[in-house]
């Protein structure tokens, strides 16, 4: 792919994200998170889930926070540097991802502490209502996601994008959390930290960055084949994926 | 000049914003502005001129993040940046009137639950940088942009237990009132009011304009001065930069004056012009009127406040006396049973919850202190903390983030000693009981006059009046029928001539009777209609829940009876009404229905869990519980079992029949020891998360699996120190330790524990699962299985211990 002109990359304060509302859990997404596939529910499972939808609806107060920074080109041997942040991203493969890239947007997405509260008490009530809690949580953040990706790409108008791309996927490294949220004033802004262990707080909460270009559809760069559980997921035990690559697989 | 003394002022004006102005000048995002103390002090110098030119009566030191968790990797000590970033200030306000604040804000790491920090780390953390700020000659000290009341309360008692300065809190709130934690003004203000801050109030998050609803909330629940320093406005959803003009900011933030607000500043987006024409707005106008805050009873859990304006019922269930499964519990730790405990009863009614975890062969303090940490985790009642060991009452209010109820201090000068100044460090409000070292008073008089020396000495101490309740004490009217009219006598009087609020256990009064239930509800009745504001009472009993709301019908304390009509309407026999939604429906009267051993098997594997309670029930009629267990119930879930490998069946199908095949087992076990036998265990599994990791619904998975096997399961939790792990092992004599970890991040913590577990030679097999480890990782660091999911963890078990 030949390297394409920097597109106009005015650098931009974190711009913070409350969508108004949300679309709904998506349900079909729900069961392949509690292994079902495509196979239909039994009865119970799909009343538990239509149960737990609306109640994670009513409880989560989903925010988010998207900032764009450009790319500086990096010395060879040295990790990809943010202009205007004091972020590094340092790995094969985040460098292979933006690769031809000229700026990268941040974003990161939570639920709010109410949400980890709200799976605990249905763990307490019911272990299996805690399970398909859980599954909605996870399925809705990522579809938070998608939404801020939405929100931030008209940054760039007329650009291409690659896929999202998240500490902990191959070898950027997981200890970057703090920092990653610390660019985006995360803590501050929408109460989203990092434990001394490098895990995301509240629990049910994402950070990730997509690169922009001008060129063609970005090449994808994600997939079972980047992901540090490459070979021991138990997606792919079944022949499925954990959602996160599917897209572009 | 000091900080009583500008008291005096009718308005205090604090700076604008600090971090603002250093971005403008270039700081890039994510670095920290505390590091220019000692780089760049000139420039830090500058913005402090500038604001004290613009007018500010206090300054705030460029400390707000100088604690270790943000410096760390920095190669600078938080003691040196804060010195050094109050030095700074100190220059700048050399030969002025302004005074010197230091700023301390959030940690950047969530305290437990949500998070993994403890409170004590917390309280670790601000205590360097207060006594750092203390040294350098700091005037006083100011908590800021905080939005979990436990990390605030964690900053208040570092500051209080390490210096005398004056201390300032600020918490940061949405347009909902409400922090990212959850947190809410009320609870805010109740609190940091009972931890003896000086002024309180709101900060960041929100432009003035946003504020009134805020502000005069907060006014409500406090008479401390109020401090208000917001944004310049909301941030522009496209640029992220913040709306207001000086001149918008300063004519909206002087109309919080006029609202009760005494101390008022800016937060991010505010420069010097801003803070300028604030003290121009403010000049013009008039001098505030007094203030009185309210002093109305109330108490507070961190997301929830409950004035005590009506009767509020305190749940009596957290409670080892005379309970056997409760006491089990408390000796295998299992503080899961004690949440359950809560829940039910927050869900039947419950407005308070009694915590009582005392039991002669467990640590009472620490025990009280973890679950005062994971009841806040699920329930927003408030809590009444209960327990004869200061001891335990102290580790309970220390991590307990709003304004609990102690129960109790009597009339004895020794329990008045002990227990008092607890309450009055933390902030609580405390039952006292009208008895002293002679014994229980019998006539109502002398338990008033208990009452009023007991209010005495709290006013002494310096708590409220409004926190302290009487407890005028039940007997039991089998034993001492005469003495049921002098509890009365005496609660009116509290209530009447002390002016304070009333406690009372209720189901003391019928033991030795029969139909207790209409005794206790018919005095329950009475003692409301003599004043009774907090009855201790079993919620999940309808009757008695029932009385309560049909008192607050009767007494116009439930406008339209809307409260009524919720719970009853369409429920037409008194008897039968619930209590809440219904929590296992274990003793649902049997309908027509099968009744054989296959319906059994066939409930198990449908998760129908009240048609295997039933069905249990009557089989143990007629066949010996064991036999249930090992020809009916095992069998059945080994088939669910043996289906889900196959795929042929999904995780929370399994789970539910797990969980009907954990309701068989109840009926079981109530069987078994009522007929004295002891309770079967296959043998004892103790299960953890490792340190740093905090997931843990794979780790209960296979725990609500293990239970139903019949194994004894002891659950520690997540964030579990290496040593807590083999500390259990040993005292529970585990034949099995299971281990969890997520995160490539913690697997390392796993290591060290099985590490740790071996250098102790605890003789325990050790099994491991958690998503990222693999059956060669889990060799390669000592483990002796590797479990795949759940169910293979049931397999292991089996191997290792036997059927």
């Amino acid at each position: 792919m030949t390297p394409s002109p920097p597109p106009a990359a005015p650098l931009r304060a974190p711009v913070l994200y409350r969508p108004e509302t949300m679309p709904p859990v998506d349900r079909a997404e729900v069961l392949r998170y509690l292994g079902y596939g495509a196979a239909v529910p039994d009865p119970a499972t799909g009343t538990l889930v239509d149960r737990c939808i609306p109640e994670l609806a009513g409880t989560a107060r989903p925010r988010a926070l998207y900032a764009a920074f450009p790319l500086e080109k990096a010395a060879p041997g040295e990790p990809l540097r943010l202009g205007g942040c004091r972020l590094t991203l340092p790995g094969k493969d985040i460098a292979a991802h933006l690769e031809g890239c000229s700026a990268a947007v941040l974003l990161c997405a939570t639920l709010s502490a109410e949400t980890d509260a709200l799976i605990r008490r249905a763990q307490l009530r019911d272990m299996a209502a805690g399970l398909v809690m859980d599954c909605c949580a996870t399925t809705w953040i990522e579809q938070l996601c998608d939404l801020t990706e939405r929100q931030a790409r008209p940054l760039f108008p007329g650009a291409q994008f690659t896929t999202r791309f998240s500490p902990g996927y191959g070898d950027l490294p997981l200890s970057m959390q703090a920092d990653f949220l610390a660019a985006l004033d995360a803590p501050r802004k929408i109460g989203l930290c990092a434990t001394g262990s490098s895990i995301l707080t509240p629990r049910k909460s994402v950070t990730a960055l997509f690169g922009v270009t001008g060129a063609a559809p970005a090449e994808s760069r994600t997939g079972c084949a980047h992901c540090r559980m490459n070979g021991r997921c138990a997606f792919q035990r079944k022949g499925e994926t954990c959602g996160l690559s599917h897209a572009s697989q | 000049m000091d900080f009583p003394t500008l008291l005096n002022k009718p308005y205090i004006l604090l700076d604008g914003a600090m971090g603002t102005m250093l971005q403008k000048a270039g700081l890039p995002l994510g670095a920290l502005p505390e590091l220019l103390n000692l780089t760049n002090p000139e420039q830090i110098l500058a913005v402090h001129r500038a604001y004290i030119e613009a007018g500010a009566d206090v300054i705030y030191a460029n400390t707000f993040g100088a604690n270790r968790h943000k410096l760390a990797g920095s190669g600078r000590t938080p003691a040196e940046v804060t010195a050094a970033g109050v030095a700074i200030a100190r220059r700048a306000a050399e030969g002025t009137d302004c005074l010197v604040a230091l700023d301390i804000g959030p940690i950047g790491q969530l305290l437990e639950p949500t998070g993994s920090l403890s409170f004590e780390e917390a309280a670790a953390a601000f205590r360097e940088q207060v006594e750092a700020g203390a040294q350098a000659g700091a005037d006083l000290i100011v908590l800021e942009t905080l939005t979990d009341l436990g990390e605030a309360r964690a900053a208040v008692l570092a500051a209080k237990e390490s210096c005398r300065l004056p201390v300032l809190c600020t918490m940061t709130f949405e347009r909902n009132g409400r922090t990212f934690t959850g947190c809410g003004v009320p609870s805010m203000a109740m609190t940091l009011e009972g931890l003896g801050v000086d002024a309180v109030g709101i900060n960041c998050s929100l432009g003035p304009e946003e504020l009134p609803p805020l502000v005069d909330e907060l006014r409500e629940w406090t008479s401390l001065p109020l401090i208000a320093k917001p944004n310049a406005g909301l941030p522009d959803p496209e640029t992220g930069e913040y709306g207001l003009s000086p001149a918008q900011f300063a004519s909206s933030a002087a109309a919080l004056a006029a609202r009760g607000v005494k101390i008022l500043g800016g937060c991010c987006g505010t420069t010097p012009a801003a803070i300028t024409a604030l003290r121009t707005a403010l000049a013009a106008l008039p001098a505030p009127s007094p203030r009185l805050g309210r002093r109305d009873a109330a108490v507070c859990s961190a997301t929830r406040a409950v004035p005590i304006d009506r009767a509020r019922i305190i749940g009596e269930r957290i409670n080892p006396t005379g309970k056997k499964l409760f006491k089990a519990a408390l000796l295998r730790e299992d503080v899961d049973y004690i949440l359950t405990q809560a829940l039910q009863q927050t869900e039947a009614g419950a407005d308070i919850l009694d915590v009582n975890v005392g039991l002669p062969e467990i640590d009472e303090p620490a025990m009280m202190a973890r679950c005062v940490k994971a009841l806040q985790g699920v329930t927003d009642a408030p809590l009444q903390l209960d327990s004869s060991d200061p001891r335990a009452l102290e580790a309970g209010l220390r991590l307990y983030h709003g304004r609990a109820i102690v129960n109790s201090v009597n009339g004895d000068d020794e329990s008045l000693e002990a227990v008092l100044p607890l309450v009055k460090k933390y902030g609580a409000a405390v039952v006292g009981l009208t008895l002293d070292k002679n014994g229980i008073p019998p006539r109502a008089e002398e338990r008033f006059a208990i009452a009023r020396r007991i209010l005495e000495r709290a006013l002494a101490f310096g708590i409220p009046r409004e926190n302290v309740f009487i407890d005028c004490l039940t007997l039991t009217a089998s034993a001492e029928q005469a003495a049921v009219r002098e509890t009365l006598k005496a609660l009116r009087m509290v209530k009447e001539e002390l002016g304070l609020k009333t406690v009372l256990g209720v189901s003391n009064i019928s033991f030795g009777l029969p139909n207790r239930e209409l005794v206790n509800q018919t005095f329950l009745t009475l003692a409301l209609a003599h004043g009774l504001d907090l009855p201790i009472i079993n919620p999940n009993v309808a009757a008695m829940t029932g009385a309560v709301r049909a008192y607050h019908l009767l007494y116009n304390l439930d406008p339209n009876a809307q409260e009524f009509l919720a719970a009853y309407a369409g429920t037409t026999t008194a008897g039968t009404a619930p209590a809440g939604p219904a929590p296992a429906a274990v003793t649902t009267p049997a309908p027509p229905a099968p009744q054989g051993p296959d319906d059994l098997a066939r409930a198990v594997e449908g998760g129908l869990k009240a048609d295997a309670a039933r069905l249990t029930a009557s089989l143990l009629e007629t066949k010996d519980p064991m036999e249930v267990v090992n020809t009916l119930l095992i069998p059945a879930l080994d088939r669910t079992g043996a289906a889900f490998e196959k795929g042929a069946l999904f995780l929370p199908q399994l789970i539910q029949a797990a969980n009907a095949a954990q309701a068989a087992f109840e009926v079981i076990r109530k069987k078994l020891s009522s007929g004295g036998r002891p309770p079967v265990s296959k043998g004892t599994i103790v299960l953890a998360t490792v340190k740093g990791d905090i997931h843990d619904i794979g780790k209960n998975i296979v725990k609500v699996l293990l239970e139903n096997y019949g194994y004894t399961v002891i659950d520690l939790g997540r964030d579990v120190e290496h040593q807590a792990v083999v500390e259990a092992a040993i005292r529970h004599k585990a034949e099995i330790v299971g281990l969890s970890a997520l995160m490539t991040t913690t697997l390392k913590s796993m290591e060290k524990t099985i590490a740790l577990l071996h250098e102790n030679h605890v003789p325990a097999k050790i099994m491991v699962g958690g998503a990222v480890l693999t059956p060669d990782y889990a060799k390669k660091i000592g483990a002796d299985y590797y479990s795949r999911d759940a169910k293979e963890s049931v397999d292991i078990a089996r191997r290792v211990i036997g059927k």
